[in-house]
């Protein structure tokens, strides 16, 4: 058996209820539950994110603005042709990054990024299509042990640390002892 | 298009500030240097993680241990960030692992030097956070989407790792005579060693006209060393804590602390392996690889019968 | 609450405490060393919940004692001597490869399950407060250790194998975990504290059955674990050493 660092899974992260799952990055994970909770472990180790979303890099189908300017549009589909949903995410600002913008039915991953640029509002910059079914998501009664544990953490958030009133304070009282002298000491 | 037409319209995307996303039409060259780079920034999270793993057991603490975990943690997260961004460019982590574990790829050398002491955790955190802040900065304008993406999310955590050091450094300065003098000398090796992690001169750094072009690196190491200096003196001073340089001195005219030369021998040594803990680093990461062997596979095995 | 009863309660949860600490120890002794980068991050987390869970109980401690919960703590953790702790032995022990690591971190983490349940009854608000919010974060070790176990139980014959050697050798430590304590009977009384009987039977089934479902045969052993939680292996005293050892450089100082 070979050794590798198992499959990628691409991470949709949604910060608040209400707002679009954001594409955060990767994780590498043997199966979709171990996925979703390497997922929680590497990016939700500060607030905000109320889901998670993780599906297989192999399952996504994406383009960028240079590829989709070559995307023809598909045949219309035959009858008895597969009916497939797909999530589409997509960039729409330079500083930005993908995010979930909504769902096509389409036959097969090309016509869905081609389904899904046509009804982009504007040129997307970068436009993925994911199958519905291949996307693993956390479930809203999880979401408290997944969740919560984040906000308790506040050693995490670099306002815990009062460095600046602390070197104030001994610039203005400073320590009584004589500054060392350290000449020569250079290696 | 041909090449020269694609490479100019490449420059021009760049130079309107747009990012370049996966998939983007790149020069090879561009891609070559960024796999180059990012590897060997998410190589020296991973690296980073073991002089101050070494030190949770023994954190003084309890808000201390915490802390430490927490930090030791988020550079594993920053690694995987990464790593992300490299296998965007279309390289495998089973590669790039690969590479660090035969020696062929570097990582920072930094993390070549040993912790001695509980001191070294609060100068680490102090001195080679507060220099990776810089750098991260400047790396979070990187013309390449995952990358800078990636940059704008470790900034976003990094900062309290250097306060987390700070504020160990400054527990100990207004402690004992014990503990100041565990700080001094923890200053003391660690001084050069940070001023090295901005890499050579600008003058003797091969790869930076490129990576300046395309950019990748907008500011120089020699810029970012000078920034790094005047941010630390001053630290330094309100400590009572004195840097290893005789040479150290502010100039008026400029606004900067001038500073000693380096000692290039040492640095190209660390680089090329000869560091006091190259070998040791490396016979940790590749012992945990292939400890771990079973596990990997006894886990692809079970996802390959579900 | 009874006044007489502040200070055993405060010992029934000083245990709890230093079964924590000195796992979070061990816990924290594998950063920078897992298989796979992915699991390096998730058990420095499990690790750093355990320390948090430490530090929540050793300030209950405090508080009962009437002691100022922003030092005791520390002084509790870096200034006993080793006769003082009331740590399980089970979680003195090295750390062993991963399957050891995880089927410890299993047995430990579903007896907290069921114990935290329990607590979350407890007629000490604070207490009751605690371990509701504790059990939140436990929750999600259960899960990840259930997936972890059933995994490395089934994935192949060495991880299988390995699971097993580490059961056979844990499962007597494990009868431990719900040893009944010196003043139980009048915590459980007053409502304070959950009887271990109830939580010793409801804990070995649902293990049980998560150890059946990976395949794992629990061994059948003889009488338990004796003496109690006074009584350590010679892992302690090393593994104290190096906890304590730069506190105790300067044991007045502030760190």
């Amino acid at each position: 058996m070979s050794d590798t660092q198992w499959p990628r899974y691409e991470v949709f992260v949604q910060e608040r209820p209400g707002r679009p799952h954001q594409h955060a990055g990767s994780v590498h994970a043997p199966d979709p539950e171990m996925a979703l909770l390497n997922a929680r472990d590497v990016f939700v180790r500060r607030p905000e994110c109320a889901s998670l979303w993780v599906a297989p890099s192999a399952t996504v189908r994406g383009g960028t603005a240079e590829e989709l300017s070559q995307l023809v549009a598909a045949p219309v589909s035959e009858e008895g042709s597969p009916d497939i949903e797909y999530l589409v995410f997509a960039k729409l600002e330079e500083r930005g990054t993908l995010a979930h913008v909504g769902e096509v039915h389409a036959t097969g991953p090309d016509d869905a990024l081609a389904a899904a640029k046509a009804a982009a509002s504007r040129p997307p910059l970068a436009l993925w299509v994911v199958p519905a079914a291949r996307v693993e998501r956390t479930l809203p009664e999880e979401a408290a042990s997944m969740f919560d544990p984040s906000r308790h953490k506040p050693f995490r958030d670099q306002a815990f640390y009062h460095i600046q009133t602390a070197l104030r304070r001994l610039r203005r009282d400073p320590l009584p002892i004589a500054s060392l002298q350290n000449r020569g000491k250079k290696r | 298009m041909t090449d020269d037409e694609r490479l100019a319209h490449f420059e021009a995307r760049i130079g309107r500030g747009e990012k370049i996303e996966p998939g983007d039409w790149m020069p090879p060259e561009y891609r070559r240097q960024l796999i180059r780079m990012i590897s060997q920034h998410a190589h020296s999270e991973i690296v980073g993680m073991l002089p101050e793993g070494g030190w949770i057991t023994m954190a003084p603490s309890l808000r201390r241990k915490l802390v430490l975990v927490a930090k030791v943690q988020d550079e594993g997260g920053h690694g995987q960030y990464l790593y992300h961004a490299a296998e965007t460019l279309g390289i495998s982590r089973e590669e790039m692992i690969e590479a660090l574990h035969s020696g062929k790829a570097k990582y920072s050398s930094i993390f070549n030097y040993p912790a001695r002491s509980w001191a070294d955790i609060g100068v680490i955190g102090w001195f080679v956070d507060g220099a990776a802040i810089l750098n991260q900065t400047m790396l979070a304008r990187s013309s390449y989407g995952p990358y800078a993406r990636a940059m704008v999310r470790i900034s976003a955590e990094e900062s309290f790792h250097n306060k987390q050091g700070i504020e160990i450094v400054l527990a100990l300065i207004e402690g004992t005579p014990t503990q100041r003098a565990m700080a001094q000398d923890a200053v003391n090796r660690w001084w050069w060693p940070t001023l090295m992690m901005f890499g050579p001169h600008d003058s003797e750094s091969p790869n930076t006209p490129a990576l300046v072009r395309w950019g990748i690196k907008t500011r120089s190491n020699d810029e970012l060393r000078q920034e790094f200096v005047n941010q630390t003196v001053p630290q330094a001073e309100a400590m009572r804590l004195s840097l290893p340089d005789p040479d150290l001195r502010f100039d008026e005219s400029t606004g900067n602390w001038r500073f000693g030369e380096i000692d290039w021998g040492e640095f190209w040594r660390v680089v090329g392996g000869d560091g006091p803990c190259n070998r040791e680093r490396l016979q940790a990461r590749r012992a945990a690889h292939e400890d771990g062997l079973w596990v990997r596979e006894a886990m692809a095995a079970y996802a390959a019968r579900a | 609450m009874n006044l007489e009863l502040r200070l055993p309660l405060a010992d029934a949860l000083l245990r709890l405490a230093d079964d924590e600490m000195i796992l979070a120890h061990r816990d924290s002794e594998w950063t920078g060393h897992a298989p796979i980068l992915e699991e390096d991050i998730a058990f420095a987390n499990i690790a750093l919940d355990e320390m948090g869970h430490a530090g929540v109980w050793y300030r209950l401690v405090a508080e009962l004692r009437g002691e100022d919960p922003d030092t005791h703590p520390d002084q509790l953790v870096f200034h006993r001597a080793l006769d003082e702790f009331r740590c399980l032995r089970l979680v003195e022990l090295p750390k062993g490869d991963w399957a050891f690591t995880i089927v410890r971190q299993f047995l430990f983490d579903s007896a907290e399950v069921v114990r935290l349940q329990a607590l979350r009854r407890s007629e000490y608000p604070p207490l009751a407060k605690a371990a509701a919010k504790i059990a939140i974060e436990e929750r999600y070790h259960d899960r990840h250790l259930r997936a972890w176990v059933r995994r490395l139980g089934l994935g192949t014959e060495e991880s299988h194998r390995r699971m097993q050697a580490a059961l056979d050798q844990l499962w007597p430590y494990a009868t431990q975990l719900f040893e009944p304590q010196v003043s139980e009977s009048e915590l459980v009384a007053a409502g304070l504290f959950p009887a271990s009987e109830p939580m010793a039977a409801e804990w070995a089934e649902a293990a049980a059955a998560i150890l059946a479902d990976a395949d794992l045969k629990i061994p059948t052993v003889g009488p338990g674990m004796n003496g109690g939680r006074e009584n350590h292996t010679d892992h302690l005293e090393p593994l104290l050493a190096e906890m304590q050892s730069v506190a105790r450089l300067e044991p007045q100082a502030s760190w």
